[in-house]
């Protein structure tokens, strides 16, 4: 780790143990307030909404690896604010090297005043970030666009979205405010403590909304999607060690027979098997991210080995938790279950395990 | 910086010239961590002509004086090239531990006959009574002027057949709890009162023995450490055994191979078993976790240079190491089918030349997997690695 990142990670371990208590969530969570504003605010302050914006822009040019190191600690704290679905995945495609986007936005992304989240899954389309029904046609001064949008994570709390539709039959996208005229906005809370929308669309945007069109979409989404998994595997690693934690602390405490939980070689094995886990993953996590931000050759293969392998071990993890603590673990007032709805809410954030296990396998095969 | 490169050409360009074809064919030929004895033996005498038969070994006592990286590269390389395996007991485990705890006498006298490979030693750590529970050990030897009279027996000593010494943990009080009364003893296999039996492993062969002490007279000069303090020698010697391998070069090898095979091998539908997706899907998942030891060993590497102690790490990689080399044995059997079922012994000797009647890709595969299934026993079994885990991990 280098020194940026041991900063990041102790400030945001330091900031959210100390002010993101878990039961102050739930109660939030049981409000139906999925967003606070003072958190949010405060995770602009800290400096985490500039992390990969450049320093022209405003932010402070980190890497995915920077990004990593936070997004690990969100996990471990199951923070319901979608930061890294704003700045990580629509921030990389706002910033994509030849799409066009108002610089003025990537300033209010840094701040925290914009809070932009991309809008791609469909009712009728399969489940990727390019397919898409939704159309854009040119009219006056702008665009008309006519579609449907479905599970858009963050929907509830977004000031913008980024919509992909098609254009004259090519793959783009465009910003879309909340506020504008004939975008119908119905949030729903997730299970796992935060808002997704399904949008229904016919509104009339600017010329200047249109980001990205063509080849540049589909790059800037090749992209955006190695940057969904890192994010995604990496707060994976965060909530599975924080369970293992849980797990090791409860199963010591916890009398049975008149012992403890933790001295039953039967439980012990399988909390090493845990701790095994885990650490692959945090190599795989580490590597990947390095790869990325060093543009190496094996980058695909490693990022989509690391979505296969905390998937796997993600589940395995947060199931495990559960069973060795037993009852308790299945109530919503115990945190380790919320581990558990979270990872597999990750799971299918965009790119599924099963989806970059092919593409492993053809990325593998054709080197 | 150092130029690993250059040392990478030179290492290449040695192993080029070194490794005869008759060396090479026991390296392919090889199904377990021991290759052909006669050409182990012979490579043994030319690495150590070249002064690079012990990478691990400080240069004061003969060792090349290699950085992490360096031996990485070495191994890797050998690899690579399909070198046979040197005979590791006395390289790896007791050259170390007679850097750290032998006399003066014992370091001059020991270390230059394990480097030119005159000592062929074998370890005496099992008893049939006594496996993961070692401390449970009875071989006894009783102090009888300047010497100990050593009754009892040892097992799985793999290559007792080849060696003239064993290094042994003998029980020398047994008033005690049983860690405090062991004792670690260099004992020489000619020594009257010793018979060795040959252990026929599952794959047909022999690498391991059962060893008869019958009355054997051992000088007391031959104790390593204190008496009654061969439990913490031995514990030091472990951590060679686990900490010294790298899995990723091993697993790195067998996926290159079982690769080859699965395009040779026709699946059902006529085309290469590497495209039937359901065989396709299992190797991939495999794969995956290779990438993942590979990293992890890496972060081990790092912590090492970094001067760190990789602590928890190192006791990780035993397991998946291990347990993954077993997965890919399972999938290569799976991809080479029926060719895996003859049993032709002399198809597995370096030296014969006649033809077997399984096919080249298929030669080593069911030996490979039958014999691999001793690496979650060996060096402490799976579960007993799952036990440190639990306990100096997660302090349970």
């Amino acid at each position: 780790m280098t020194e940026d990142q041991q900063m990041l990670r102790d400030a945001a371990e330091r900031y959210l143990r100390d002010n993101y208590d878990f039961n102050a969530r739930r109660e939030r969570v049981n409000a139906g307030e999925y967003m606070s504003q003072e958190h949010w605010n405060t995770m602009a302050e800290m400096g985490w909404m500039a992390m990969p914006f450049s320093e022209e822009l405003g932010g402070l040019g980190f890497g995915m690896q920077e990004c990593a190191v936070v997004a690990e600690q969100f996990g471990r704290h199951l923070v319901m604010e979608p930061v890294m679905d704003s700045v990580v995945v629509a921030g990389s495609l706002l910033t994509f090297e030849g799409v066009n986007t108002p610089s003025s936005l990537i300033e209010q992304m840094a701040t925290g005043e914009a809070l932009v989240v991309v809008a791609n899954a469909e009712p009728d389309a399969a489940p990727s970030f390019i397919n898409t029904h939704s159309r854009l046609q040119a009219t006056e001064g702008g665009y008309r666009l006519v579609g449907e949008k479905v599970f858009v994570a963050g929907g509830g709390s977004a000031t913008h979205f980024v919509v992909t539709a098609r254009l004259n039959d090519e793959l783009a996208y465009v910003l879309v405010e909340r506020g504008a005229t004939g975008l119908t906005v119905n949030h729903y809370p997730t299970y796992d403590g935060r808002s997704g929308a399904n949008l229904v669309l016919d509104v009339l945007v600017p010329e200047s909304a249109l980001i990205a069109t063509g080849e540049t979409a589909i790059l800037a989404f090749a992209q955006a999607r190695a940057r969904v998994v890192l994010m995604a595997s990496a707060e994976t690693l965060g909530a599975m060690e924080a369970a293992l934690e849980a797990t090791v602390d409860y199963t010591k405490q916890r009398i049975q027979f008149g012992q403890p939980l933790a001295s039953f070689q039967a439980l012990q094995h399988r909390m090493s098997d845990m701790v095994i886990q885990v650490e692959l993953c945090r190599s795989l996590v580490e590597a990947a991210c390095r790869a990325h931000d060093e543009g190496a050759a094996d980058e695909m293969e490693l990022i989509l080995a690391t979505k296969v392998k905390t998937a796997n071990a993600g589940r395995h993890i947060t199931q495990e938790a559960i069973q060795l603590h037993g009852g308790i673990a299945t109530t919503d007032e115990y945190v380790v279950g919320h581990y558990f709805k979270r990872v597999a809410a990750l799971d299918s954030w965009i790119v599924s395990r099963d989806e970059a296990l092919d593409k492993f396998i053809a990325v593998v095969d054709a080197a | 910086m150092k130029d690993y490169n250059a040392f990478r050409e030179e290492v290449r360009s040695f192993l080029a010239e070194a490794l005869t074809p008759d060396l090479v064919r026991a390296g392919e030929l090889t199904t377990s961590v021991f290759s052909d004895f006669e050409a182990a033996l012979k490579w043994h005498k030319i690495l150590h002509k070249k002064g690079w038969v012990a990478p691990d070994w400080p240069e004061e006592y003969g060792g090349p004086g290699w950085d992490i990286n360096e031996r990485y590269i070495f191994q890797e390389e050998c690899k690579l090239a399909n070198a046979p395996t040197v005979v590791m007991m006395a390289l790896q485990m007791l050259g170390p531990l007679l850097m750290h705890y032998g006399t003066e006498e014992q370091k001059a006298y020991y270390l230059p006959r394990i480097l030119s490979g005159e000592d062929m030693w074998c370890q005496g750590y099992s008893e049939p009574g006594s496996g993961s529970d070692l401390a449970s050990l009875k071989t006894a030897a009783v102090r009888d002027g300047d010497d100990y009279i050593v009754n009892g027996t040892k097992i799985w000593t793999s290559m007792a057949q080849h060696s003239n010494r064993i290094f042994c943990l003998v029980k020398t009080n047994k008033e005690v709890k049983p860690q405090a009364g062991i004792s670690f003893l260099l004992i020489d296999l000619d020594t009257p009162g010793i018979t060795i039996d040959e252990i026929i492993s599952l794959d047909g062969h022999v690498e391991q023995c059962q060893v008869f002490f019958d009355n054997v007279r051992v000088p007391v000069a031959n104790l390593i450490g204190e008496e009654n303090d061969g439990w913490s020698v031995a514990k030091y010697l472990l951590e060679f055994e686990r900490g010294g391998h790298n899995f990723t070069i091993d697993i790195k090898k067998q996926l290159a191979k079982l690769r080859k095979q699965a395009r040779k091998v026709k699946a059902r539908d006529g085309k290469p078993k590497l495209q039937d997706p359901v065989f396709r899907h299992r190797l991939a998942e495999a794969e995956i976790e290779a990438m993942a030891l590979e990293q992890t060993e890496l972060r081990i590497k790092g912590a090492l240079n970094a001067d760190g102690n990789p602590g928890a790490l190192s006791s990780l990689v035993k397991c998946v190491g291990t347990e993954l080399g077993q997965r890919f044995n399972e999938l290569s059997v799976d991809a080479v089918g029926q060719a895996v079922t003859p049993y032709h012994a002399d198809s597995l000797n370096p030296r014969y030349e006649g033809k077997g009647p399984a096919p080249g890709y298929a030669l080593t595969t069911m030996a490979e997997y039958i014999n691999n299934r001793a690496a979650t026993i060996y060096g402490g079994t799976a579960e007993i690695q799952r036990t440190i885990i639990a306990k100096q991990i997660l302090k349970l």
